[in-house]
């Protein structure tokens, strides 16, 4: 009795979760979230401060360079990302403009996004393949920083902790926010926000092209993994550097055959499902022309590449749609309304100095 | 049957000597001796595959974090396989806070670094490998650069048995390695095996003083000169701590990471030594004995590096040792009380340290192996 009311209720369940699917809509961007002036101060010379990393390399900047769409940069043919030094990564730096909306981060969504940022700064900061960075040693160095020293007093009423340290850089990532979004203008009922090609697009996104089934919410994303058949990198496979670092994340992961992986599993590092192998978690259209290249391995440089990938339908968890040349370019036009003003941050002037000795070091209390 | 009555006597001894209510001079202490071949655990044991392999990885930068040090940085067979430096250079970003030790037979040792924080040499390739300011390496990158590798592949398949290179088999290769370098062939090994021409005059008088009026014996003593226990001598301060930021990062992170109160976290500039493995607060202040062997090629010396010289060495035990920066700081003191001031004259110093000298052999030095390159894999 009890098991047939189960089945029942997860039917009904079902229907109700496909009825969100069917009845699922673009929205535009919801306010940009509080923000804690100076603690997202402070999160911004973090982003910029190598110090953050093992052996003192890298900065969330260096991968994630607001000069090159917050990522890579596909004119100088790096649609990989680089990794710490003796790795390179074997996936496409995703930008972190309107992460504070996110449902999930990274590529197999492995994270938490929204209000639980600090997790995946956290990941990013202690990976063996990001900033291979012990946290009791990063927060040791910035007690060591008189300027540091000051902003975490001032920010948190505290001395550097590695908490406050990931809280800090996850308040400086709600202040990366798309705003004056002509998408989201027309939403919001300014007819002129959008050209009559973008319209046009529009009306084959949520329609014919299909785009909506996977792309929709305020994010363009529907946060779930799918498998698209994308096309294997060969930059991947013919880089020793860039294969080992795949096998020691699969190998992190627990991915049964790590030693050989031959390919980027995807969804499946987190899942183990067999069902998952290959799948990736729809990413977010919200500034999407500037963050080229695409897909998770970069292996597409424009837009509509990307499209005509879709229209074939490759993969088993995409339909082939037959777009025209026009079709495709008024969807691109509609890509391009999902961008908002450029957000430029630059790298503080007066990052803070040097480590300073601590003079009278015997008699100070650390 | 003779053992036990050598055990009763041994008792008599002792207790006539308690009887008697005087301080004990002279301990029962393990007897000098030439060295003999190290111990090889028998859950590894050596093969010339397995020691060719190990030294392969010694040399081989992957295995740390930025892939920019190997073992060989730091124990560099130069510099009397330390690096030469007072305080250990560390990773890259940062620096170490102790001094490096030779690698010369640090085979026999039962646990290896200066507080005993390994209870043995595979344990301690490992944790050397991954500290944050020595290796800075992960186990799963580390692991994977291997697999990249067909070379090693190869090597560790003939040496393991594994299919895929395991990265515990790679400590014990580097292991294995370390137990080859070993050296039992100083003036004093063969003046012990009966070769009286092997030390000089001056060292046979400064032997005299480290077994009598010098009594370095209470802690040197047996064939590699350590007992192995943990004392507390009362070494002085380096000032480099005052005077590097690094430094300072380092000192404070490692006693973060070690597991302190948060008083002595903020209070605590001494290195606590073997306190951080057993949180006993006598232990504070106490580093294991280091042995004598190989001691030319070593300096600077003590856990710190505050002497560059062994003039400076012997001076100090002159002294009695230094004062106890235990009691400064929590009024117990955990110094040693077998040091006392020696009153050696130059002319015996000089002789001690003749003596101590002949405690070298021929200098070791290893050109780095031809290691394999990494390879495209499909």
């Amino acid at each position: 009795m009890r098991g047939k009311c189960l089945l029942l209720l997860s039917f009904l369940l079902l229907f109700w979760s496909a009825g969100v699917a069917v009845a699922a809509d673009l929205a535009r961007l919801p306010e940009p979230p509080k923000v804690k002036e100076a603690q997202a101060k402070l999160g911004r010379y973090l982003f910029f401060d190598t110090r953050l990393s093992g052996d003192a390399a890298l900065s969330c900047a260096s991968c994630h360079d607001p000069n090159k769409g917050w990522a890579n940069n596909v004119e100088n043919d790096e649609e990989l990302s680089d990794a710490y030094p003796g790795s390179k990564y074997f996936r496409n730096a995703k930008s972190p403009i309107n992460v504070a909306f996110a449902e999930t981060v990274y590529w197999d969504g492995r994270l938490p996004g929204k209000s639980m940022l600090q997790v995946h700064v956290r990941d990013h900061i202690t990976e063996t393949h990001f900033m291979n960075m012990d946290g009791r040693l990063m927060l040791e160095r910035m007690k060591q920083i008189p300027m540091y020293v000051r902003m975490f007093k001032q920010a948190w009423n505290a001395e550097p902790s590695f908490g406050n340290i990931r809280n800090s850089i996850r308040e400086f990532e709600k202040t990366l926010v798309s705003r004056n979004v002509p998408f989201d203008k027309y939403l919001q009922g300014d007819q002129n926000a959008l050209s009559s090609p973008a319209k046009r697009g529009l009306g084959l996104f949520k329609g014919r092209a299909g785009c909506i089934k996977c792309h929709h919410g305020p994010m363009l994303s529907d946060y779930k993994p799918y498998n698209l058949g994308v096309p294997a990198n060969p930059k991947i496979w013919n880089d020793p550097m860039r294969h080992f670092t795949l096998r020691s994340f699969q190998l992190a992961m627990g991915v049964p055959g790590f030693e050989r992986a031959e390919r980027d599993v995807g969804y499946y590092a987190v899942s183990k499902k067999k069902k998952d192998i290959g799948r990736f978690v729809t990413p977010s259209l919200r500034e999407v022309s500037r963050t080229a290249p695409y897909m998770h391995n970069g292996v597409f440089k424009s837009l509509e590449e990307v499209i005509e990938f879709h229209a074939k339908g490759v993969g088993p968890d995409i339909e082939p749609v037959a777009l025209s040349k026009g079709e495709i370019r008024e969807l691109v036009e509609f890509l391009k309304s999902l961008s908002g003003d450029v957000i430029k941050v630059a790298k503080p002037a007066d990052m803070p100095e040097d480590y300073t000795l601590i003079e009278d070091w015997y008699n100070k209390r650390n | 049957m003779k053992k036990v009555l050598r055990n009763i006597s041994l008792s008599l001894i002792i207790a006539l000597v308690l009887v008697g209510g005087k301080p004990v001079v002279a301990e029962d202490v393990p007897e000098l001796a030439p060295l003999g071949p190290p111990p090889i655990p028998t859950d590894n044991p050596m093969t010339p595959a397995k020691i060719e392999l190990g030294k392969m990885l010694f040399f081989d930068t992957r295995l740390t974090g930025d892939a920019s040090l190997s073992c060989a940085s730091c124990h560099d067979s130069k510099a009397g396989w330390g690096d030469a430096s007072d305080v250990c250079r560390g990773y890259p970003g940062t620096s170490h806070w102790r001094n490096c030790q030779t690698i010369i037979n640090a085979a026999y040792y039962n646990k290896l670094f200066w507080a005993g924080s390994s209870r043995s040499l595979e344990a301690q390739a490992e944790t050397a490998n991954r500290g944050a300011v020595a290796g800075n390496g992960e186990r799963d990158m580390m692991e994977a650069r291997l697999y990249q590798i067909p070379e090693y592949i190869k090597r560790f398949k003939q040496v393991f048995g594994t299919e895929y290179p395991n990265l515990k088999d790679a400590w014990r290769a580097i292991a294995a390695f370390e137990r080859t370098l070993v050296q039992r062939d100083t003036p004093f090994d063969r003046y012990m095996k009966g070769d009286k021409a092997a030390l000089s005059e001056k060292a046979k008088k400064g032997l005299e003083l480290f077994k009598g009026k010098a009594n370095c014996i209470q802690c040197h003593n047996g064939p590699l000169l350590t007992d192995e226990k943990y004392h507390n001598i009362g070494v002085p301060e380096n000032p480099a701590f005052e005077e590097d930021p690094l430094k300072q990062i380092t000192f404070r992170y490692e006693q973060y990471a070690k597991g302190v109160t948060e008083e002595i976290y903020r209070t605590t500039k001494t290195d606590l030594g073997l306190y951080y493995q057993t949180k006993r607060k006598e232990d504070m202040g106490k580093f294991r004995t280091p042995s004598l062997r190989y001691l030319n090629y070593t300096a600077p010396y003590m856990h710190n590096g505050v002497f560059f010289t062994l003039e400076e060495v012997i001076d100090f035990y002159n002294e009695g040792g230094g004062d106890d920066p235990i009691e400064k700081l929590y009024r117990l003191s955990t110094k040693t009380e077998k040091l006392k001031p020696l009153n050696l004259n130059d002319e015996e110093k000089g002789a001690l340290m003749a003596f101590l000298e002949s405690l070298t052999g021929e200098e070791i030095i290893l050109a780095p192996p031809e290691l394999p390159d990494y390879a495209v894999m499909k």
